[in-house]
């Protein structure tokens, strides 16, 4: 790859806030002609941020950017595209209903017939394997994707940021890419690349940032770089070795039943996953975003259809799909957004506790009294700080509100528990007020898979721990082997 | 052959035969159907639904809907018979009826686009001020006795043909040539297709959706002409129930509700087909009270049979999307789940 010295973009002390929160606490960042450059760092850690501001989706807080050794400033996408700054999103934001010419022309001032030979010329270039009049809805992924970047190109992009581009493709789509990647930095394009496959960074890339915090704690060519290098930067400072606590949690019979199985599920994001949960066992799923744990989860509950495979209970294969089903079977499930999908957040706590059992509280009338005994139940159970089950949910805190879509699914007397991300947006307090519960649900015989990515919580938490990659379960980890280096490596795709 | 097949995937098509299909139909029951008077007079009364219907097809390619423009064009025709009334020329009244339509259709737009209010709330409000706006305006009672002058538009024939018809042939190739070739007019598409993809694109997106509610209210500014100087009066309820009509006619036609698809051309055929129902039950003989009935359920048989197709092939893609990638994973890479052949067939 002809790395040269010629520096494309360079970003100085980035800052930006979120709701008064620093995202990004004075990035410096650049980028060279030639070069694919890396951009690592774990959930939440402002990759995305970052990247967003260089291509004018976000307005950064304070620093400089600058393009072609100028400072610039942009309003919007537009602006950066003028600067020859292209994102390939994540997601291939393609017009379905158009054809794939004029998804690629789509926005530009130019003259359409102008443009088709130069389109040509790059989807040939680039081994498009289709038509130009086809309708964008017929492609593959990967081809939407190949759109996004000759949409870029035909923009006179001198600068592609790919936002995590080999997270929806497949083997072959990848090393495709990859070509396409060297192609385009022998012609003196340079690379933002975001990844979480440590493999692929260390293939594609000429350097790496990782990004902790909203800081950039390492810059480095990548041939002096292992991936263990990449691993240990991106875990917290001073958090390398975890001491465990498990005093207090009872351990999980060797002998105790099966309850629950998983068996070569193959769906959208994940593919022929197998597992069992025994009862009392607290089943720990760790992995990065988008390793396929949620849609996992969805298609176990009947949210969304897989393709193969068969769901057990107690060896009893469930056959109906749906959450109605589940919770009949016994499987309870706290989703990963609670707002969306786990509370009426303008009715009465009480409506949402008892929202799934109502049939239980009475026919033909639901008995008031009955409710409220639910609703008391829990609220001394779990110490949910309300006036009273009449409280209008949106008043509570995060973590109460967190604890109200606990009780709905508790009073439904399930023997599995699915916990999605449960302390994500609840404060420290609240947080030991989950993990209180996770062992009370496992005291009294209840299964749970706790899918988080916290890691220090799923270590803390779990009796069991397999770790997701990519739509598979790259590890499995028992209880006593625990070693947060090497889960964070699995879930990074590298054998631990 | 393969042409064809192209053009019995657009609806308008589609329409357009079921339409020829009935009118042969009836003809043969009651000949007196397919005599040229009748079908010219059914063509002239769908004008002000095919207009409403071209200005609501680019509220709803943006994925928006605008229930105003039946109580915009009754507002723009009060306005029209205020000023004709009032002794200004016929051009100057015309213009102040297209001037308010634009206005109200400016209200709508800056709410959806700029303050972000959900189209159908916006749209409701702004139907419901104009409404009460009317009686307002005229201190309850209709107007009447319109100028001579202003009917004498309705009248005008040309070639044969009543000019109008000419006028909204007029529009409706003009709106389609627009959206097609002009580079500022197709972003109604992306807009409505994608929008997120649109912002990435540099696409100016909130402009874009206020341009397309300016332009509906214009349109309804120009279906009150049409109304003012056919009917030669404006009762307070003008334009009363024709939101839904255009919004049918739009979507009978093949324009999208979920944005990004549609053509003009769309609430030209579509307000003709609904149109013609009505007065085929008449012929029928059946009870004049049927028409809302049957005119519903047609547009819902052809909808649901639409979103039925829609739904098997997103299914069948998805499907081999996830196929794709199972099998692309086990063996190291096989296919990539390309297209199914039958989607391959783009339009336009």
């Amino acid at each position: 790859m002809a790395v040269t010295t010629e520096t494309l973009i360079s970003m100085k002390s980035i800052w930006k806030f979120f709701g008064g929160v620093a995202v990004l606490k004075g990035v410096d960042l650049d980028l060279r002609a030639g070069e694919v450059h890396s951009l690592l760092g774990g959930n939440g850690s402002g990759k995305s941020t970052l990247m967003k501001i260089l291509s004018g989706a976000y307005v950064k807080d304070q620093g400089t950017v600058e393009a072609g050794g100028r400072p610039v400033v942009f309003a919007g996408p537009e602006a950066a595209h003028e600067q020859g700054i292209y994102l390939v999103p994540q997601e291939p934001k393609v017009f379905p209903n158009m054809s794939v010419f004029e998804n690629v022309i789509c926005g530009m001032r130019a003259k359409p017939a102008e443009m088709l030979g130069l389109v040509q010329k790059y989807a040939q270039d680039l081994g498009f394997e289709g038509s130009l009049s086809d309708e964008a809805s017929s492609l593959s992924i990967a081809n939407q994707q190949l759109v996004e970047i000759i949409r870029g190109l035909v923009r006179d992009a001198r600068v592609l940021i790919l936002d995590e581009p080999t997270s929806t493709l497949t083997f072959k789509e990848v090393k495709s890419l990859f070509e396409t990647i060297r192609l385009l930095t022998s012609k003196g394009i340079g690379i933002f690349f975001i990844s979480h496959r440590l493999n692929e960074i260390l293939e594609i890339s000429d350097r790496v940032s990782v990004l902790r915090d909203g800081v950039i704690v390492m810059t480095e060519p990548t041939s002096t770089l292992s991936s263990g290098d990449l691993v240990r930067a991106m875990l917290p400072a001073g958090e390398a070795k975890v001491e465990l606590e498990n005093a207090a949690r009872g351990e999980v019979r060797a002998d105790a039943p099966i309850l629950f199985e998983a068996s070569h599920l193959t769906g959208e994001g994940f593919t022929d996953v197998s597992f069992k949960v025994r009862e009392g066992e607290v089943l720990g799923f760790a992995g990065v975003v988008g390793a396929g744990r949620t849609e996992l989860a969805h298609a176990i509950l009947g949210l969304d259809s897989f393709a193969s495979g068969d769901v057990l209970m107690r060896g009893k294969k469930l056959t109906r799909r749906s959450p109605r089903a589940c919770q009949d079977a016994g499987i309870g499930y706290l989703p990963e957004d609670r707002h969306l999908h786990g509370i009426f957040l303008d009715l009465p706590n009480v409506d949402t506790m008892t929202a799934g059992i109502l049939s239980r509280l009475g026919k033909p009338f639901i008995s008031r009294k009955r409710e409220d005994e639910v609703a008391k139940k829990y609220i001394d159970e779990l110490q949910i700080k309300v006036s009273s089950g009449a409280q209008v949910s949106r008043t509570l805190s995060g973590g109460n509100q967190q604890k109200v879509v606990i009780s709905k699914i508790l009073s439904a007397g399930p023997e599995l528990v699915i916990l999605d991300e449960p302390t994500r947006g609840v404060d420290a307090k609240a947080r030991l007020d989950v993990y209180r519960l996770i062992r009370s649900l496992k005291k009294s015989g209840i299964s749970v898979i706790l899918i988080s990515s916290d890691l220090s919580e799923v270590i803390q938490e779990s009796d069991r721990i397999l770790v997701m990659h990519n739509g598979r379960i790259e590890a499995e980890f028992a209880q006593g082997d625990f070693d947060l280096e090497r889960i964070t490596a699995s879930a990074f795709g590298i054998a631990g | 052959m393969k042409f064809l097949m192209k053009l019995l995937k657009r609806r308008e098509v589609v329409v357009v035969l079921l339409l020829a299909i009935v009118v042969a139909v009836v003809g043969a029951i009651n000949p007196v159907f397919v005599r040229p008077a009748t079908l010219i007079d059914i063509v002239t009364s769908a004008l002000i639904l095919i207009l409403l219907g071209v200005g609501e097809s680019f509220v709803i390619i943006t994925r928006g809907i605008d229930v105003s423009v039946g109580a915009v064009m009754g507002f723009a025709a009060v306005c029209l018979g205020l000023a004709a009334n009032a002794g200004l020329s016929v051009p100057l009244s015309f213009g102040i009826a297209v001037l308010a339509g634009l206005v109200a259709g400016a209200i709508s737009g800056a709410g959806v686009a700029f303050f972000k209010v959900p189209p159908i709330i916006m749209t409701l409000g702004t139907m419901g001020v104009l409404r009460g706006l009317m009686p307002v305006m005229t201190g309850g009672s209709w107007i009447d006795a319109v100028p001579q002058t202003v009917k004498n538009f309705a009248a005008a024939r040309f070639l044969g043909l009543p000019a109008t018809i000419w006028i909204t042939l007029a529009i409706v190739i003009v709106t389609t040539i627009v959206l097609r070739r002009v580079r500022v007019a197709r972003y109604f598409y992306p807009v409505g297709d994608n929008e997120e993809g649109a912002f990435l694109l540099g696409i100016p997106v909130a402009a874009t959706k206020f341009a397309a509610y300016v332009i509906s209210g214009g349109f309804a500014g120009i279906a009150a002409i049409f109304f003012v100087s056919q009917l030669s009066f404006v009762p307070m309820q003008a334009g009363s129930g024709q939101e839904m009509r255009a919004v049918a006619a739009s979507v009978l036609g093949g324009v999208s509700l979920a944005g990004g698809l549609g053509t003009p051309i769309a609430p030209l055929v579509g307000g003709v087909f609904l149109t013609a129902i009505d007065s085929i039950l008449v012929f029928l003989k059946v009870p004049a009270f049927w028409n809302d009935a049957v005119a519903g359920a047609i547009l819902l048989a052809v909808v649901l049979f639409d979103y039925k197709i829609r739904t098997m092939m997103e299914n069948e893609k998805k499907k081999a999307r996830m196929l794709g990638r199972a099998s692309g994973g086990l063996s190291g890479g096989l296919a990539s789940g390309r297209k199914p052949a039958d989607a391959q067939e783009g339009l336009r």
